[in-house]
């Protein structure tokens, strides 16, 4: 709009109070939003005249002479992480939105709260798991986030391992110890609590302003950590489901008849793939909206490097899942900076080279097959210098565009001499490629043409499941899984193990508080061989009854990427899917519960 | 009609694919064990962030094993949605194949390969059998 003065005065006084806005110097009252939207409706016009050829009128002075005085409200309490005054290394783990969810929670008058729960075998004992306070908890709470931490194993914590759960809830930290003091868990608050600052009051406000806007557009805003709980539950009815069919097998098998009940399964098990591909659908979100921020990102690059750069968004109805939403964002911002960044050249430049002064920036994303978003970043800028990334790789030239890119993923490459202030700090590409290729099980590929410009594409499954794992060795194998499964982690006295009569290894007992755990040789089972004796034993229940499980080593607790295992040859039960930890190699997610399960049967053939 | 495609040995014998239907080669550094797997996939691997099932092609023919050496290699090879790798001896050639070369293999050959191989091509003094993938990878 360079030149169309009337457009150029509404823009200039609309983009102060946006800046301050950005900045977080002031937060948007109704009445300024009011009369921002005045002034795009007033541009607007001015462009349909501009198009038609029309004479283009004046900007109104009363619109230019409010939007000079508009009343910007205070800003809001700023949300560093530090907000909730959480250790760093905790609040590190806990996820933005989470941490935002806590505050939300904090500003709507509720109480942010961490509880600690420690699992002991006393307690489990007694019927007290994470899994056993989850469901209490969240009677009195609502639960953003159950965080596992690895503690020192000692008489405090046996099995090395402690929850905190981040919870808002009516009750104060004290409430909530009080009414759990018997189980445990050490409560304490996080935050400010509401009354001791009287802002807060004024803030709620806009928050149900929201609410009521949302509720005219058909809309709710769900918490992701209730859909995880959703789809948990769900999990368990599929388990239930599992054992339900084996039951009718047996039935089956003992000569009843039961083609009534198998048609019922039937209906069942469909009803069951319906209910969680629903729910699957409820935590997609559509990639539009994950980029609604990238325009406001580009001007500002643009403002910094005195760049100038169009951005096209072509995004069409694709949707992603949550999850996987939240892992490509920075893959994107990151692509989109080094763009504006390296790639494009200055207005001069380009003019030198006789291209238009303007850049341009093509972010496009479509669905590819039915489990597959494809989304290239694309700018018409100088292209990736081949020569240039060598030399700095200190490698030979490469042949190709693949090739180029293992290079420029090099972890720690910058292609620029010294780090600008938008890029090129060494958070280099490798973190791109590492998400899509282990956080997403996709793939990321350049091609790029010298002085035409460089087009990054990402293709990545729409959906992931995302658990936390215990990683652990058995005979030199590495496995992980699921810690919401695991009761408990034993340390196991080879000495104390009693096997059975002509037992191959497979089972033995060992003494649990005065009880007989059962303890599968993981090993056995999966005929790694049997070198040394197992050391740790990871304690499930399957229907009610505790079952160990002899591993050599624990590794560690992570966060993991679930990828199922869809290849026919490899559907076996026992085995869930598998992973990425980081060093590009696939390691297998076990089902416990159906191991348990598969060891039975063989040994009842 | 000649057609692109990827020549490989196993025990021996010279095998062929059609190179469309080849995703890529690479050298074998490794599988993870699939404990409970038939006894021919001898694990997983990653290939451009997709895991898929590895295959000796020695085990699946009924032959043992045989000792890794660099010239091990793995082809990817696609049906479908489907991606396996097949561990063979050696991949280094890629030669086009007219379509009149191909003929269907003797009976004999067609029974022992249980309908693995396609067809057979004779390319000067060499023999090489094409692989039918689909029938390799257990589908009809």
């Amino acid at each position: 709009m360079v030149g169309v003065e009337p457009v150029v005065a509404i823009a200039h006084l609309m983009e102060a109070s946006l800046r301050a806005v950005d900045q977080g110097k002031a937060h948007l009252t109704a009445e300024a939003t009011d009369l921002l939207l005045q002034g795009v409706r007033a541009i607007e016009q001015r462009v349909w005249a501009l198009r038609d050829g029309v004479p283009i009128p004046e900007a109104p002075p009363s619109l230019l002479a409010r939007l000079e005085a508009v009343d910007l409200g205070q800003a809001r309490p700023q949300t560093p992480p530090g907000a909730l005054g959480l250790d760093p290394a905790l609040s590190a783990k806990l996820a933005p939105m989470d941490r935002e969810a806590l505050l939300q929670g904090l500003a709507a008058g509720k109480n942010a709260l961490r509880a600690d729960f420690t699992p002991s075998p006393e307690r489990a004992a007694a019927q007290i798991n994470i899994t056993s306070m989850r469901a209490a908890l969240s009677a009195h709470a609502e639960l953003v986030k159950v965080l596992p931490l690895s503690v020192p194993a000692g008489p405090q914590a046996p099995g090395g391992l402690a929850f905190a759960i981040f919870l808002l809830s009516a009750l104060n930290a004290e409430e909530l110890a009080a009414l759990f003091a018997t189980r445990g868990l050490k409560v304490r608050q996080l935050g400010r609590a509401p009354e001791q600052s009287g802002v807060l009051g004024e803030e709620v406000e806009p928050e149900s302003q929201d609410e009521t806007e949302a509720g005219h557009s058909g809309l709710v805003r769900v918490e992701v950590a209730r859909l995880d709980e959703t789809m948990e539950r769900l999990s368990a009815l599929i388990v239930t489901r599992y054992r339900l069919a084996r039951a009718v097998t047996e039935l089956a098998s003992s000569g009843a008849d039961t083609r009534a009940l198998s048609q019922i399964m039937a209906e069942n098990a469909r009803q069951l793939r319906d209910l969680r591909a629903a729910v699957l659908q409820v935590r997609m979100v559509r990639v539009s909206e994950v980029l609604e921020r990238v325009p406001l990102l580009v001007r500002g690059l643009c403002r910094k490097t005195g760049k100038v750069v169009r951005l096209e968004l072509d995004t069409g109805p694709a949707e992603v899942d949550k999850a996987v939403a939240e892992r490509i964002f920075p893959a994107i911002v990151h692509l989109v900076r080094n763009a504006i960044d390296h790639a494009i050249e200055s207005p001069d430049e380009r003019k030198a080279a006789g291209k238009p002064e303007e850049g341009v920036l093509r972010i496009v994303c479509f669905q590819r097959g039915s489990h597959r978003l494809e989304l290239s970043v694309e700018d018409d800028g100088r292209g990736v210098d081949r020569e240039q990334v060598a030399k700095r790789a200190g490698r030979e030239v490469p042949q190709n565009d693949a090739a180029l890119l293992d290079l420029l993923c090099l972890p720690g490459l910058s292609t620029r001499d010294e780090a600008t202030t938008t890029s090129g700090r060494g958070m280099g590409m490798d973190i791109v490629k590492r998400i899509a290729t282990s956080q997403l099980g996709g793939e990321l590929t350049l091609t790029t043409r010298p002085g035409q410009g460089s087009t990054f594409t990402l293709r990545v499954p729409l959906t992931v499941t995302i658990i936390d794992a215990f990683v652990f060795e058995c005979e030199g194998h590495r496995f992980v899984a699921p810690v919401s499964m695991i009761e408990e982690i034993l340390e196991i006295d080879p000495a104390k193990l009693s096997h059975g009569p002509g037992n191959d290894s497979l089972a033995a007992m060992i003494q649990r508080r005065g009880e007989a755990l059962p303890i599968l040789g993981l090993a056995g089972i999966f005929r790694l061989g049997a070198s040394a004796p197992a050391t740790r034993a990871l304690v499930i229940r399957r229907g009610g009854e505790a079952t160990g499980f002899a591993v050599h080593r624990m590794l560690g607790q992570q966060e993991v990427v679930v990828r199922p295992l869809e290849d026919p040859l490899l559907r076996v039960p026992g085995i869930s899917g598998a992973t990425d930890l980081g060093d590009g190699k696939p390691t297998l997610v076990l089902d416990l519960a159906a191991l348990a399960g598969r060891a039975l049967g063989k040994e009842a053939a | 009609m000649s057609v692109l495609h990827v020549v490989f040995k196993v025990a021996g014998s010279e095998y062929a694919m059609p190179a469309r239907d080849v995703l890529q080669m690479e050298s074998f550094s490794g599988a993870t064990v699939v404990p409970g797997a038939k006894a021919f996939v001898i694990g997983i691997m990653q290939v451009r962030g997709r895991v898929v099932p590895v295959i000796d092609l020695r085990l699946r023919f009924g032959l043992p094993a045989a000792e890794r050496t660099v010239d091990t290699r793995v082809v990817i090879g696609l049906h479908g949605e489907r991606a396996v790798a097949l561990l063979v001896d050696n991949a280094r050639e890629v030669l086009k194949l007219d379509e009149a070369q191909l003929k269907p293999p003797p009976e004999i050959v067609a029974q022992d390969a249980r309908g693995m191989v396609k067809s057979v091509a004779q390319v000067g003094s060499r023999l090489l059998m094409v692989l039918d993938f689909a029938r390799v990878i257990g589908e009809e």
